[in-house]
């Protein structure tokens, strides 16, 4: 922005604008202020001149006596008053001839005459007398011209300073708000060329394009944050699909350049179709925590009872851990009340990833522990294990995307099953809490009982899901 | 034979489709939009529909089945969607579906849900006795016997094996078995039912007897009279 584009900024158009509103209603008031002082004072010479004229007029026949008083007493003829004859002629008072223009009479007239070699201003009445005599009562009005010509000056040199003034202060606002803008533009050209880590210019103060600044920066920080997490996921995801793709090429590759008999053929082939399944499966993963995420399945949230599905989850995974020689059990605080709005199979599923590793992490005879617990009005689900626990320092961590801890490296899963159980934690408005006392862990999903999940949708009609709806009913027929 | 109509828009996964249900023994006819699959739905009769959600011109594959049903076309319909959510799911199945599957899918997955679409039109409901080989089970009583002897069973266990003797010579696969036995909706991955269906066939097979329910290789279960 250049300095031509100056008359173009709110600012300066906004000083411009009040600057033009200020000096019309000033005008206005300047005009009524004069008009009223003018003819406070034309009217109080008009008393007077009309109090002599009442004098003299009442006693035409000592006129000139008078006269001759009057000129006696205003030698100086402040007040010129003067009786002429019908043919101009004068014949007494101190106005020693009729003024130059014409006299209307019975009306204030104004006239000039040579004082002191300069014009003075005088105003006056004149009165044809029954005789055809002709009479001027005048009074020198030149202090009222000088005040009110003071007045007009007064009023121009004010109006002139306060205009210069104004545009001045229009002119800088303008160009405070010319260098504002160009510093946030700037920066905004900066950022959208690809540097990020730029900030809109803040000045000192709470202006309104400061707080709308501040909003903006803080938008902007948001945006670096999940650029970086994009960013991160993309690279964590290329490198966890590269090593099955990699295996998946390197047994086509070989299977082509060995293979001899179909039998051969058809075990490099199942080795492949379950290598890309596991590829599939890592997808449909993401696809589905990109799916929670965005909150569309709160659509779909019905009344669920945390305790049924958690046992639910002890009795699915229950062959496993014994299997594996690891003491399940499940313990409930409150069997009737645990109840929130959900979806059954993402709480299924989440209670179920962890109630897996935690299986999957237990030495035999270990010991993993499903509780659900409504007290306090809290209600929730914590499970608990005697494993090796989860260092503090990755407690964050293990809830990205693909995060392993080093020593689960060798064991298999994709490394996204807490990062799905984050993300329906989230959905449910449930708070996730690591707690870790070596050796063992408890993964806690809590939330208030009462609170509302936030940004709840519109409650799903009675009759809906005819087959989700098991989840919570016939799930526990048996 | 048993006729389907594939209702699918790309050619080459419609193809793949035709293949794996023509292997399995359909006879597969495919249509590639909407009016199409319509016109052939109405003039022609098929034992089951498999129906794509998105088709050409942004047609939205639930209006071509509420059309359908409309027009009383009664097969049995199968949605394929992109669409993984439940309540597009439930959308589907109010719409007048029958089964929803999501992509990406694995044949055996699709053949075996049609298959037991097919069968679900020609079972009786009422049956109080299920019976295959020596192998019985009291629907009343709940109690299962083999050879007359009879088998104690946890419930999950119970109704594993009551969907499975539903469907006798039929493959099933380990999500159907979650979703109809669980009663919960997600892609299991786990090989927790493969734990499950172990526990249940050593009780079957208790006493050296020939095992009954057969490892389908890939994803599923198969219930077979012993031979």
């Amino acid at each position: 922005m250049r300095l031509t584009d100056l008359p173009r900024t709110t600012s300066f158009r906004l000083s411009v604008l009040f600057l033009a509103l200020f000096g019309v209603s000033s005008l206005v008031f300047f005009w009524f202020l004069y008009w009223q002082a003018t003819s406070y004072l034309d009217s109080s010479v008009d008393h007077w001149i009309q109090r002599d004229s009442v004098v003299y007029l009442t006693s035409p026949g000592e006129i000139v006596q008078r006269l001759g008083t009057h000129a006696e007493r205003d030698p100086d003829a402040w007040r010129p008053f003067g009786l002429f004859d019908a043919s101009g002629r004068y014949i007494a008072g101190n106005l020693r001839s009729l003024p130059e223009k014409p006299v209307p009479f019975g009306r204030y007239f104004e006239y000039q005459l040579k004082r002191n070699g300069h014009d003075a201003p005088f105003r006056g009445v004149g009165y044809r007398m029954p005789n055809d005599d002709i009479l001027i009562i005048s009074y020198n009005v030149n202090e009222i011209y000088g005040f009110e010509h003071l007045l007009l000056n007064a009023m121009a040199w004010g109006g002139i300073m306060v205009f210069a003034i104004g545009i001045a202060g229009a002119v800088i606002t303008g160009l405070g708000a010319v260098r504002h803008i160009n510093g946030v533009t700037g920066a905004i050209e900066r950022i959208v060329t690809g540097n990020l880590a730029e900030r809109l210019p803040t000045r000192r103060g709470a202006g309104d394009l400061d707080r709308l600044v501040n909003l903006v920066n803080g938008m902007l920080d948001d945006i670096e944050r999940l650029m970086r997490e994009v960013k991160g996921v993309t690279d964590d995801i290329a490198h966890d699909l590269r090593t099955p793709l990699t295996r998946l090429l390197g047994g086509l590759e070989r299977a082509r350049r060995r293979t001899t008999s179909s039998e051969e053929y058809a075990r490099a082939v199942d080795a492949a179709i379950a290598e890309t399944k596991a590829v599939l499966g890592t997808f449909s993963a993401l696809l589905r925590i990109a799916e929670v995420e965005d909150g569309a399945r709160r659509a779909g949230f019905t009344r669920i009872d945390l305790g049924r599905i958690a046992a639910d989850v002890v009795e699915f995974h229950a062959p496993v851990a014994e299997e594996r020689g690891v003491l399940l059990s499940f313990d409930t605080d409150s069997p009737a009340h645990a109840h929130m709005y959900g979806d059954p199979s993402l709480m299924f599923e989440a209670i179920s990833n962890l109630v897996d590793n935690a299986i999957k992490f237990s030495p035999a005879g270990g010991c993993v522990g499903v509780r659900t617990f409504c007290h306090k009005g809290r209600v929730g689900v914590a499970v608990s294990d005697n494993g090796p626990g989860i260092p503090y320092q990755e407690r964050e961590a293990v809830l990205r995307r693909f995060h392993r801890l080093e020593k689960s490296r060798h064991t298999p899963g994709s490394g996204l099953g807490l990062s799905l159980v984050a993300a329906v934690a989230k959905l449910h408005g449930l708070t996730l809490t690591i707690d870790s006392s070596y050796p063992g862990s408890c993964v806690t999903l809590e939330r208030e009982q009462s609170g509302q999940i936030p940004t709840p949708s519109a409650a799903p009609p009675a009759s809906a899901a005819p087959a989700e709806d098991r989840g919570e009913t016939e799930a526990h027929a048996l | 034979m048993t006729r389907v109509l594939v209702v699918e828009d790309d050619a080459q996964t419609a193809a793949e489709i035709a293949a794996a249900l023509g292997d399995h023994g359909f006879e597969v006819e495919c249509a590639h939009s909407g009016q199409d699959a319509l016109d052939r739905a109405v003039a022609d009769r098929y034992s089951a529909i498999v129906l794509d959600r998105m088709l050409p011109g942004g047609v939205d594959g639930l209006t071509i089945l509420s059309t359908l049903r409309g027009l009383s076309v009664d097969a049995p319909v199968l949605i394929l969607s992109a669409l993984s959510a439940v309540d597009e799911r439930v959308r589907g199945l109010r719409a007048g579906g029958d089964d929803y599957l999501t992509k990406p899918f694995e044949s055996l997955e699709l053949t075996a849900r049609i298959e037991v679409l097919l069968r679900r039109r020609t079972v009786p409901e009422r049956v109080t006795m299920l019976r295959i080989g020596d192998l019985e089970v009291d629907l009343l009583k709940r109690e299962v016997r083999r050879g007359g002897k009879v088998i104690e069973l946890l419930p999950r266990e119970y109704r594993l094996l009551e969907y499975l003797m539903r469907h006798p010579g039929q493959v099933i696969t380990r999500t159907m078995l979650f979703e109809e036995v669980w009663s919960y909706r997600y892609d299991q991955r786990t090989n927790v039912i493969d734990v499950h269906m172990g526990k249940l066939r050593r009780k079957l097979d208790e006493g050296g007897l020939p095992s009954m329910i057969h490892t389908v290789r890939g994803s599923g279960y198969i219930l077979r009279a012993p031979d």
